[in-house]
């Protein structure tokens, strides 16, 4: 077992590295540099824009930038903003929160509507309520998240005005972005819980449980829904992950805090030290979830060990 | 993502226990199947023959009529140029289109490969692979996609190459894990100890057996890469061509939306209901190629 | 209340001992007032309140002033971005001030002489002035800055271009300096008041070195509180604050308590958070919402255009056949701008007509109307070049298709890249295929590889001789005439309107300019930006400078 999580642990560092190296490389090819969004360069003197770049350190070769950077970030340094001169990290920690917690509150929100309205769909099956849920599923995965977060922003900020239109200060600021993405990860859910309330309830020991005589709603939530939940358990890392991508756009509409926002404009303007650090903690968050997962999964059903998974996946991860 | 979410549901399925179901469909499943077949059949036509189907040429401008609500002339109204949004609409589902099949089609090839040869010859091989996809997996899609956009700069190739970078991972473990299933069953092990060539016995049996969830994975994977196509658009690299793809549309028309709210309206819903449909198609399909599902669909 | 009178007191005395500066300001506020009002009805309405007012209205609050993007540094040396100026503006101030009738006035310095041979400047300056940080203003700390300026570690661009030919500097007393230029420049004095040459507080800026955008220390209405990045950034009165330029009415520090700049990018959500009163102002209004507000008595809409080069679209003569003056002329004629800027800006952006905009020194208003769009005369002069029409409509000669390669920026900044959408089909229309290309890199794709026909770009400036960066033919290392335009009587105007001292002869010069750059169809002028914000109804006396900076030293929210 010890062999097994040191394994686990080992191959994660790589695979977070490797990630690391990845963007590095990808970012190098980017075209244009940050200097390009900071000066206007018709009326720059090219050998100006040249010493600019010289200081900023992007006119190296690819290999000594990495050795610089990987140099750095073994002393604990992620380096500082090309654009502001500020640190990285500082700059993470204090954009972090806000992205935590409107994916939390979006993963709850998917959570909640998600299991109620899969688990009643499946109980009420082909009745209304079933359709509902279903056409809430579908419309939740089947519009782009900006389009959402704007109609809603339009309905209940400007028309409205129940919520406020921007910002990340308080819980009002977080209902219209966290519902946009909680109403698509319900979506995902919904799909899935129906369909495993539906199999389990199918199953040969619930039909023996109900000739036992139990009462329909013994059957349904003492037994049938504990089974069914495993699925969704499973897909809740994945989930995490989907929330977390999509403060990127909801971050942009809602004119929010966040890291999400912030990659995205540092993608844009080639802002090389703060992708990487952001890259950096997106993997780490990456590889801790799926542990966290794999670990919870052998704990809600004892026969899927953590062994057993990690040697038949090959180590990591789903 | 969303593949990834699929697969998984999937993929959970499979490892966790054995199922018999019975009578899950419901009798209006036949409606919707009719209907989501019709819409994409429709889509495709306009995207085979849209001057067929548009009533005027889509970069037709008029400054004398912009943003006109819709009408029987227009019945999506006209947008900002004053070009007619239903003949946009129809002409823009060929580039739309063609987002999300191609980039399912590389991502599906690519991913397909690297599971299928993963899965199959195992040991160090696998190992690589798989750390190699994990790598992919820890940048969020939309992430990677931007990044790989901008540095290819804009064009349909390129947003379809970024689109499909991030489709790879879940192809890639769907494949290995239906790789690995069937390279051990008994039949398999029983024709190696005949003779058969390993490539012989993985063209024979493993592949054709291990295909059709990689279809269904494919199938709902089309609408995922339109959605992160147009959220492209959104971040600021989208493709700007003379006939733009929907996900354009709906990104430049955006702003528009209190004023005119017909310019984005119309070719969101386009989007939806391919989305839409294309799910629905999906599902159908996963329980008709399930072979434990079989003869239960319908 | 026992504020009150002292600020009005004080106001009085220094009204009195700069008469002149302060009528010239009289009128100057007028005009910019108007420039607001004319276009924003609600703003017309307003009578802008003088100092005696300043007892009936309340004064306080908070204003929040939503911004499109995010500044990059607040450090004005080495900031270039409009954005970052914007927000620079509230708390530097600089040595001059310009009107927007081109006279330079006192701010920071009182009066200055400039030597017979124009290489040189005195100024006096004023000796009441401290910086937020307590340190005292004077001569040493303005030879600190403009030291700064030069100085290659400060990694200043636009600074640097706007304080050459500086030299150097010379303490001579306490409240005097000298500054030295290596050649005369008619720009230099005007160019003083950017706000990129504004004074920072040396001890702040010695003692935060690189970080001191994050940190800004100036001597400004307004004193820096926070930034926290993509959210906001506050800034509260400076209660000191006695030297307002003459663009304003409130001499003293401002009314407002303090302002918090939002970052809001998403059009909707800007809008919509002052139409749901979350924000109380929010700049870059899109032109299709201008009319809604505007109609609405809840808000105001105010405008303001910006001087400076308009919007234009440079044609490079580098590339065939655009280096043969009829194919330039045929896309002069080809390209309908009042088409471009009544559909895509519904008539809250003006037609460019020249190199410069209205409002410029020199700007030469009879180009106004001077080309109508004709595609039968474009027509006519691509067919005299042998460029006759194919099958499908686009012209060929010795087997080419005459193809047109128009590069544009990303992100689509004031809907330029829906410009180059319409000015496709306008030039199919004439036969002229154009290929839109889309790019994040222009320093390689343009200056670097030179790989276009056609080109836009639009710039702020104060002073004229800016369009030598522009149309001068390039010496080795400038790079901005991106029409490859060569012209040695173009060049000899603008070498001459750099130095020229009679402002007579000085305008004639620039118009020679404007008339051979239409003449010669070296680009096509599109549109004049306009700053827009648009306000709640509570905001009064929200003002702009000649550039189209808002300026918050009158503002007041009512209740």
């Amino acid at each position: 077992m010890v062999r097994v999580v040191i394994g686990r642990i080992v191959s994660s560092l790589l695979v977070v590295v490797s990630s690391s190296v990845l963007v590095f490389v990808i970012m190098y090819l980017l075209p244009g540099d940050p200097i390009d969004s900071m000066v206007n360069v018709a009326a720059t003197p090219p050998e100006v824009i040249a010493s600019l770049r010289h200081q900023l350190g992007v006119d190296k070769p690819l290999p000594q930038q990495l050795a610089d950077y990987f140099g750095k970030l073994l002393r604990g340094d992620l380096g500082t903003s090309l654009l502001t001169s500020e640190p990285v990290l500082p700059k993470i920690a204090a954009q972090l929160p806000p992205t935590l917690e409107l994916a939390a509150v979006s993963l709850a929100i998917a959570l909640i509507v998600g299991l109620a309205l899969g688990v009643l769909s499946a109980i009420h099956r082909n009745g209304p309520i079933d359709w509902i849920a279903r056409f809430v599923g579908l419309l939740g995965i089947s519009m782009p998240n900006f389009w959402s977060g704007i109609l809603l922003l339009l309905v209940f900020s400007i028309r409205l005005g129940w919520f406020p239109a921007m910002g990340s200060d308080g819980w009002r600021t977080l209902a219209l972005p966290s519902l946009t993405l909680g109403l698509i990860g319900a979506g995902f859910l919904v799909r899935i819980v129906r369909n495993s309330m539906l199999e389990v309830m199918s199953e040969p020991y619930i039909v023996m449980l109900r000739a036992k005589g139990l009462t329909e709603r013994a059957v349904m939530y003492r037994h049938a829904l504990r089974n069914a939940l495993i699925p969704a358990i499973t897909v809740i890392g994945l989930l995490a992950g989907d929330m977390l991508a999509g403060t990127v756009v909801m971050e942009t509409v809602f004119a929010r805090q966040g890291i999400g926002r912030m990659i995205s404009d540092a993608i844009l303007s080639k802002d090389m030290p703060v992708v990487q650090g952001v890259i950096l903690f997106s993997a780490v968050v990456y590889v801790v979830i799926n542990l966290l997962v794999d670990l919870s999964y052998s704990w809600i059903d004892p026969r899927v060990r953590l062994r057993h998974r990690t040697a038949d996946t090959g180590g990591a991860i789903r | 993502m969303r593949e990834r979410l699929n697969l998984n549901i999937m993929l959970g399925k499979r490892e966790l226990r054995p199922y018999r179901t019975g009578g899950l469909r419901p009798r209006s499943y036949n409606v919707l199947l009719i209907a989501a077949a019709a819409a994409i059949a429709w889509f495709a036509g306009c995207a085979i023959a849209p001057d067929w189907l548009a009533p005027y040429p889509p970069t037709e401008m008029s400054s004398d009529s912009l943003m006109q609500p819709p009408s029987w002339a227009h019945p999506f109204g006209t947008d900002y140029f004053g070009r007619d949004v239903l003949s946009l609409v129809v002409y823009g589902s060929r580039d739309s289109l063609f987002i999300g099949v191609a980039s399912i089609l590389i991502g599906g090839l690519a991913g397909g490969a690297i599971g299928a040869i993963s899965g199959y010859i195992g040991g160090l091989t696998d190992a690589v692979f798989m750390r190699a996809v994990d790598v992919l997996m820890t940048i969020p899609g939309v992430l990677l996609a931007l990044a790989v956009a901008s540095a290819l700069g804009p064009s349909l190739f390129n947003m379809v190459a970024a689109v499909s970078l991030g489709t790879i991972p879940g192809f890639a473990r769907l494949m290995r894990g239906q790789t690995l299933g069937i390279k051990n069953r008994p039949y398999i092990v029983a024709s190696r100890s005949v003779g058969v060539t390993r490539f012989g016995i993985y063209w024979k049996h493993v592949l054709p057996n291990s295909l059709s969830p990689l279809v269904v994975m494919a199938t709902l994977g089309i609408g995922g890469s339109i959605l992160t196509g147009s959220g492209l658009s959104f971040l600021g690299v989208g493709v700007l061509k003379e006939i733009p793809d929907w996900g354009e549309l709906l990104s430049q028309g955006r702003s528009y939306l209190t004023v005119a709210w017909w310019i984005c309206t119309f070719p969101g819903l386009a989007i939806a209901l391919l989305v839409l449909s294309v799910n629905v198609i999906g599902d159908w399909l996963r329980d008709r190629l399930d072979p434990r599902r079989r003869g239960e669909a319908n | 209340m026992v504020k009150l009178p002292k600020t009005f007191k004080t106001a009085a005395l220094i009204l009195l001992l700069v008469l002149p500066v302060a009528l010239s300001a009289c009128s100057a506020n007028n005009g910019v007032a108007q420039e607001g009002g004319s276009s924003g009805a609600a703003a017309a309405a307003d009578p802008s309140p003088g100092a005696s007012s300043a007892e009936a209205s309340e004064t306080g609050g908070e204003l929040s002033y939503a911004l499109v993007s995010s500044p990059d540094s607040l450090d004005p040396h080495r900031s270039g971005l409009s954005v970052s100026s914007r927000v620079i503006r509230t708390m530097f101030d600089n040595l001059v001030v310009q009107l927007p009738d081109h006279t330079i006035q006192p701010w920071l310095a009182t009066e200055w002489t400039e030597s017979e041979d124009g290489l040189s400047y005195i100024f006096k300056l004023r000796q009441d002035v401290k910086f937020h940080d307590g340190t005292p203003f004077n001569a040493e700390a303005v030879k600190y800055n403009f030291d700064r300026v030069i100085d290659p570690n400060t990694k200043g661009v636009s600074a640097l271009a706007l304080l050459s030919p500086y030299e150097s500097s010379e303490v001579i007393d306490e409240y005097t300096i000298k500054l030295t230029l290596s050649k005369p420049s008619r720009a230099f004095l005007g160019n003083l008041s950017a706000a990129q040459l504004s004074i920072v507080s040396p001890t702040a800026a010695a003692q935060s070195g690189d970080r001191f955008g994050q940190h800004p220390v100036g001597t400004g209405p307004f004193k820096f509180v926070k930034w926290e990045d993509n959210s906001e950034i506050k800034v509260e009165r400076n209660p000191d604050y006695n030297w307002a330029p003459a663009l304003v009415d409130n001499k003293g520090s401002a009314y407002l308590d303090g302002i918090v700049f939002k970052i809001v990018p998403e059009d909707a959500t800007r809008i919509g958070s002052v139409q749901s009163g979350q924000a109380l102002a929010a700049e870059s209004v899109p032109p299709q919402n201008v009319a809604a507000l505007k109609s609405d008595p809840k808000f105001k809409l105010l405008q303001a255009n910006t001087i400076g080069l308009p919007y234009t679209l440079f044609i490079n003569q580098n590339r065939e056949p655009w280096n043969e003056l009829q194919a330039r002329q045929a896309l002069q004629y080809g390209i309908d701008a009042g088409t471009i800027v009544k559909t895509l800006y519904q008539g809250t952006y003006e037609q460019a007509w020249s190199a410069l905009t209205p409002g410029m020194f020199g700007y030469d208003a009879s180009l106004e109307n001077s080309i109508k769009p004709d595609a039968d005369k474009a027509d006519s002069l691509l067919e005299r070049l042998g460029w006759i029409k194919g099958p499908d409509g686009i012209r060929q000669k010795d087997g080419k298709r005459l193809t047109l390669r128009y590069v544009v920026t990303s992100p689509n900044r004031e809907k330029r890249n829906d410009i180059a959408v319409i000015v496709q089909q306008q030039l199919k229309k004439i036969g002229i295929e154009v290929e839109v290309v889309v790019t994040k890199d222009i320093r390689t794709e343009i200056f670097v590889n030179d790989n276009y026909d056609v080109f836009g770009n639009s710039d702020v400036s104060g002073d004229p001789s800016w369009l030598s960066v522009y149309y001068h033919t390039a010496p080795k290392g400038a790079i901005g005439n991106m029409s490859h335009v060569s012209a040695p009587e173009l060049d000899r105007w603008l070498e001459q309107g750099a130095v020229e001292k009679d402002d007579g002869r000085r305008a004639e010069l620039y118009r020679n300019v404007q008339q051979y750059i239409r003449d010669n169809a070296v680009m096509v002028p599109i549109y004049v930006f306009p700053y827009t914000v648009a306000t709640s109804r509570s905001v009064e006396n929200l003002k702009f400078d000649p550039l189209g900076f808002p300026l918050f030293n009158d503002v007041r929210l009512t209740k």
